[in-house]
């Protein structure tokens, strides 16, 4: 019994452990070679590399946010521009009507929220909450989906379908708009203006700090929500999945599907609201960067 | 958290992403809807200027209309007064025409009395001088009796 309860911890935290890991491909130092991390996937083996994905380096890229994030990208920008192209002043369809929606509702929060002139601050809003809310849906879908579709050792069953999870992704977003911020404030305070107001007016260099932190905070606000609620999703699938692993564990299958299902309805809301709040205090950071004050 | 290369690779894709919707999604969608503004702008103005019309119209016709009533009671009224005047000076033609009739009547009248009277007391005076020498059996000279007769019949 005690046995049988050591092996689950120990299936459990490899549970865990292997849906934290991304499909990583990088450089090993060991070998001096590319390839994807050792026993990720057992197809190629001039693809395997030796190391594990600890001892990749820096340059290393996670294959699944990549491919998931542009996929998703294309999909959602693909269909917004093929809707655009057919787009027509008279009567909208169905679909060129649901466009509009999301053009206005977008429009209409850059032009409360922003009062400068930049052409870029709309399509920036627009990309990054729609590109966003692409990935967060993600999380909707079951944990374990991608595993029913790849054999095990072809890559797939560590590939993960949440960019948002993986902190690049975010921090990568984030990144342009801390880049566009300080385009902005320089354009409206000059150089010299916005070196001061960043290390002498009013506290000193805390204000570097805090300008810092407040675009790594808009990258971690959206990454921690996402990352957590797959967390719980994940831990949800352990319950669940007791019932595949042995049948005197049947009793967790209700209890399981009724907290997925608690959870997935709870996560809609979170899933747009962090898209939606990025969106916003993009337009906010960028409002204030070009209000002069 | 850890934080590599697909940084990059998210921070290219993401420029990419937002130059593709400054570029192409974002302008030619606010252009449309910018065009369909306009054209329901001018729909609401043109329908509101057309109701002002509408109105005015309105107005119009029902100040012709009443203009047009009153303009038909006058017409009716002084038709029914010429017709009374009609009626009256008709009544005066034809009691004048009456009287007028009736005094050429009675002129004849009196005339054709009077030459009945006329013939009377001629054929009167030959019977009296008839009956007279009857009567006194005798020729009476008619030439030595004739001034008397005369006299006899013009006071009759």
């Amino acid at each position: 019994m005690a046995k049988e309860a050591a092996n689950n911890l120990v299936e459990t935290s490899d549970y865990i452990g292997h849906h934290l890991v991304n499909l990583t491909f990088g450089w090993c130092e060991k070998t001096s070679s590319w390839g994807f991390a050792h026993h990720q996937q057992d197809l190629s083996k001039s693809l395997d590399s030796a190391c594990d994905v600890s001892e990749m380096g820096f340059w290393a890229f996670h294959m699944d946010t990549i491919f998931m994030s542009v996929f998703l990208g294309v999909l959602v920008f693909g269909f917004f521009g093929l809707i655009n192209r057919s787009a027509k002043k008279g009567t909208p369809g169905k679909l060129q009507n649901f466009v509009e929606f999301v053009h206005e509702f977008i429009g209409s929060a850059v032009s409360s929220g922003y009062h400068g002139t930049s052409k870029i601050v709309a399509p920036l809003a627009f990309a990054s909450c729609l590109w966003i809310l692409s990935w967060n849906l993600m999380d909707l879908l079951p944990v374990e989906m991608a595993n029913f579709f790849g054999q095990a050792g072809s890559g797939i069953n560590y590939f993960k379908i949440l960019p948002t999870a993986d902190l690049n992704a975010p921090l990568a977003l984030a990144a342009v708009v801390m880049v566009l911020v300080t385009y902005f404030s320089i354009n409206t305070h000059g150089l010299g203006g916005f070196l001061k107001e960043l290390f002498i007016v009013p506290l000193g260099p805390l204000e570097f700090i805090s300008f810092v932190s407040k675009h790594v905070a808009l990258a971690l606000r959206l990454y921690g929500n996402l990352f957590a609620g797959e967390m719980i999703f994940i831990l949800i699938a352990i319950m669940f999945g007791q019932f595949f692993m042995s049948f005197s564990q049947t009793l967790w299958f209700l209890p399981g599907l009724i907290m997925n299902l608690a959870w997935a309805l709870f996560h809609i809301l979170i899933v747009a609201l962090q898209a939606y709040i990025f969106m916003m205090l993009t337009i906010a950071y960028l409002n204030l960067a070009s209000t002069k004050h | 958290m850890n934080i590599n290369a697909t940084f990059f690779a998210e921070l290219i894709a993401f420029c990419i992403f937002v130059f593709i919707t400054y570029r192409y999604i974002w302008p030619s969608m606010a252009s449309v809807l910018e065009e369909r503004r306009k054209e329901i702008d001018e729909g609401l103005q043109a329908a509101s200027e057309s109701k002002r019309q509408l109105e005015e119209a309105k107005e119009e016709s029902s100040r012709v209309i009443d203009v047009a009533k009153s303009e038909a009671s006058t017409l009716i009224n002084q038709a029914g007064s010429r017709a009374d005047q009609l009626i009256d000076e008709a009544k005066e033609q034809a009691t004048e025409e009456a009287k007028k009739i009736k005094e050429t009547a009675e002129s004849d009248i009196a005339q054709s009395t009077n030459k009945a009277k006329e013939t009377l007391k001629e054929e009167l005076s030959v019977l009296v001088v008839a009956g007279a020498s009857k009567i006194l059996n005798k020729e009476i000279d008619e030439s030595a009796n004739k001034e008397i007769v005369d006299q006899l019949i013009k006071e009759l």
